[in-house]
This record gives C-alpha cells, sequence and structure tokens, in this order.
C-alpha cells in the first residue's frame, strides 16, 4: 500500500473511531422516561386520581381566600387582586439591587426588595421616615446619636403599609422615576395609586414579592 | 473483499442510519400520567406549604411557573426544548447556581452636601439580566435557558450552541456516565430574550422548585 493509501485509510479509521464515540455518547445520553410505577389496575387508578384532587384542593386551600398585593419587581408593576379577579394594578418603583459599603468595611448593604410572601404588618398615614444608618452613609453624613435627628417627615407620601424588617409600600416625591428599579429595597407608589392599595388593604393582607 | 478505506467509508451511512433511528424514537414510556400528576401534586403540596417562592417547570406542556401558595405569580411559555441525560429526579430540586451574575453598582457615599442633592439612575433592571443563562440545579441537572435566534448572529450563535448541544454535551455526559457522575441537561427555549431575562429575575440562587416530565 501506497505512502498516501496509508494515510488515507488512517484518517478514515479515526473518523470512524470518532464516529462510533459519538453514537454511543449519543445512545447512552438518550433522555430517558422517569422510572414511575404504572398502575394497571382500574380501581387503584381511581384511588391515585381521588388523590391527587384532594391534595390539588389542599394546595389550592393555601391560597389567600381575600384580596392580596402581588409585586413584580422586575417590572415594577402593583397588582392587588382575588383568586378571581384583579383589583387594581399600578406602576412601581423598587429596589435599585446596588451596594453600599461603610467606609472603614464593617456593614455592608444591598438595596433589593425582599421576595417571598409577607404580610402588611402596620398602616400608617403621614407617615414619619425614620432615616436608618445607610442613608447617612449614603449622603457622607454623619450617623446621629439622637433617635430625634433621624426624623424626616413628607418624603414618604400620605400612606405606608409595612411588611416587616423596615420594609414599606409608601409614596414618593419622585413619581418620574416610577417604573424604574431605584429605591433602597421599600416599594414606591404613586399619590393615587397609594390610596387606593392603602384602603384596599388591611392588616394581615399577603404581600406576595417576585 | 473490500479495502481498508472503502470499508471505513462504508461505516458512516450505517452510522448515520443508526443515528437517525435513535433519534427518532421517542423516549416516553406508556401512559404514567396519573402517577406523575401524583407524585407532582404531592411534591408541589410540600413546596406550597412554605412562605418560599417555588418554581414548575412542565416539560411536556411546555411550561414554567413561578408560584407561591400554590397560585401562579408568573408563568413562561417554552418555545421548544432538548434533553440529554438521565431524567430529573421526580423530588424537589434546588437553583444551586446560575451561570453568569450582573454586576451590582457601588454607591459611592456623597464627600458634600451638592453631591449628596444630585441623583444618579444606577439599578440593576430587567434590561441588564443575561437572556442566555444556565441554571445548576441540585443533582448535576443544567437547564440551558436561550432565546428563540432572531437575527443573522443570534442564528449563528444558535448553530454554535446546536454543534455544542449535539456533540460536546453527549460526550460531558459519557464521560461523567463512566466515572458513576449524575448528569442531566436540558436546553430550554423562551420565546424572546425578554422571557429569558425575567426567568432570569425570577429565579434566586437557593429558590426550590420540581421538573417534571408532564
Amino acid at each position: 500500500m501506497s505512502r498516501k493509501k496509508a494515510v488515507r485509510a488512517s484518517l478514515l479509521t479515526l473518523a470512524a473511531a470518532l464516529v462510533i464515540l459519538e453514537v454511543t455518547a449519543w445512545i447512552v445520553a438518550r433522555p430517558k422516561p422517569a422510572a414511575v410505577a404504572e398502575e394497571s389496575d382500574p380501581k387503584a387508578l381511581a384511588k391515585m386520581k381521588a388523590e391527587t384532587e384532594a391534595v390539588a384542593k389542599k394546595i389550592g386551600a393555601l391560597a389567600p381566600k381575600s384580596a392580596f398585593i402581588v409585586i413584580d419587581s422586575a417590572r415594577n408593576t402593583l397588582t392587588m387582586k382575588t383568586k378571581t379577579k384583579e383589583i387594581m394594578k399600578a406602576v412601581v418603583s423598587c429596589g435599585s439591587g446596588s451596594i453600599l459599603e461603610e467606609p472603614g468595611g464593617k456593614r455592608t448593604w444591598i438595596f433589593d426588595t425582599p421576595r417571598g410572601e409577607f404580610l402588611v404588618k402596620s398602616k400608617i398615614v403621614d407617615p414619619t421616615w425614620v432615616k436608618p444608618d445607610w442613608a447617612f452613609i449614603e449622603e457622607g453624613k454623619e450617623i446621629p446619636k439622637n433617635r430625634q435627628d433621624r426624623f424626616e417627615t413628607g418624603v414618604l407620601g400620605d400612606y405606608a403599609l409595612g411588611f416587616g424588617d423596615g420594609f414599606f409600600i409608601h409614596g414618593t416625591l419622585y413619581s418620574r422615576l416610577l417604573g424604574r428599579s431605584v429605591t433602597h429595597g421599600c416599594v414606591r407608589v404613586g399619590d393615587k395609586d397609594l390610596k387606593a392599595v392603602f384602603q384596599a388593604a388591611s392588616v394581615g393582607t399577603k404581600i406576595y414579592i417576585f | 473483499m473490500c479495502s481498508r478505506p472503502a470499508a471505513a467509508g462504508w461505516v458512516f451511512p450505517v452510522l448515520a442510519a443508526i443515528l437517525a433511528f435513535v433519534s427518532a424514537v421517542p423516549a416516553r414510556g406508556g401512559d404514567r400520567e396519573p402517577y406523575l400528576e401524583n407524585r407532582l401534586a404531592k411534591e408541589e403540596l410540600a413546596l406550597a406549604k412554605t412562605p418560599a417562592l417555588y418554581f414548575v417547570v412542565r416539560l411536556n406542556s411546555k411550561k414554567i411557573s413561578l408560584k407561591s401558595r400554590g397560585m401562579d405569580l408568573a408563568e413562561w411559555s417554552i418555545e421548544s426544548l432538548h434533553a440529554w441525560g438521565e431524567p430529573p429526579p421526580l423530588g424537589v430540586l434546588t437553583l444551586e447556581k446560575k451561570s453568569k451574575l450582573p454586576e451590582r453598582t457601588k454607591i459611592q457615599p456623597a464627600s458634600s452636601d451638592e453631591e449628596a442633592a444630585t441623583f444618579e439612575l444606577d439599578a440593576l433592571e430587567l434590561k441588564d439580566m443575561p437572556s442566555k443563562f444556565t441554571l445548576f440545579l441540585s443533582g448535576g441537572i443544567r437547564v440551558y435557558v436561550r432565546p428563540k435566534a432572531k437575527g443573522f448572529f443570534p442564528r449563528l450563535g444558535s448553530f454554535g450552541h446546536f454543534l455544542a448541544w449535539n456533540f460536546w454535551v453527549p460526550l460531558k455526559n459519557l464521560a461523567l456516565k463512566l466515572r458513576n457522575k449524575p448528569f442531566t441537561a436540558i436546553v430550554i427555549r423562551l420565546p424572546s430574550a425578554e422571557d429569558g431575562q425575567a426567568v432570569f429575575w425570577a429565579f434566586p440562587d437557593g429558590i426550590k422548585g420540581l421538573v417534571f416530565p408532564l
């Protein structure tokens, strides 16, 4: 056999080996169906279906019975709804996702709106903002020792709904920024919508944030 | 008698035929739906009893849902999906990590009152999220999320992914199988880039959920 033919044969053999390897990999990697017990007895099957329905009912019963609030922090929307209908929808502002480090690196804050299930814990008319430490650090100011020096009125709008850990659904002076992710974790709502949410919600109303 | 090159040449069409046959046979068994529905309901009940958000991916129905207390908070349709490897276990999975993380902005404390009064909008928003990423779930399950390719360059990238998916991923699966390591890969194509970004946003690290062949 000439050298040229030998090289050609070797290349083809190598290619064939690669194809065989690939085909083997394909066969091994083929998605397999999940190993489950198939029920062929009609009675057992009916029992299983009834059990599934009962479990589905139990899941359905976990949803709130009264109106609840859903906040989409990605699209900056707040929806007040019941299981069957939407009551109102508003454009809001949620957390900016920014990070603030205390000079000296002692503490770090991530300004995300928390996600999960919450409930309205407090309803406040004419709320006063008790400025937390991060607000002073962000402004490059010293953290006051006197609590009274933390109070700021008129910045949270006419109403606030507290849902724990210092987070509120409240009003805003920056209505032009509604729809953008700009807050320190609270949910800012425009004046009109805030009033409607405040009136429709009560202490205990569920809030779902994602 | 055939010469060696001729024999090697004969191998390709045969293997191609095997390949075509293998890929054409559906990887599904009989009617397992009642059992799967029952199992899904039981697993979901356990998740729905907690206050945490959870996800449910229904592979055959091509739906991804973000849920809480059994309610759909958001839902996305899957344009198409393909899988390699072992089926995902019929139980609760945890999102261990995501392949890409958008960079967060660091706020610099203001150095003067004037600087404190100025406002710069520098937020991490939906548009900053990746639309192509991988979700690494517990049990060695990888879910590749990609938007439907539109335009020349995305299609070119999509072709690259096609090659990697059909040649590299099976080899990787084989290598892991030989080392007795579990491997499941699912590629999910969503209708738009925005859907991918929304899924990325909605799935924080640590979220639990279910992936079911239903």
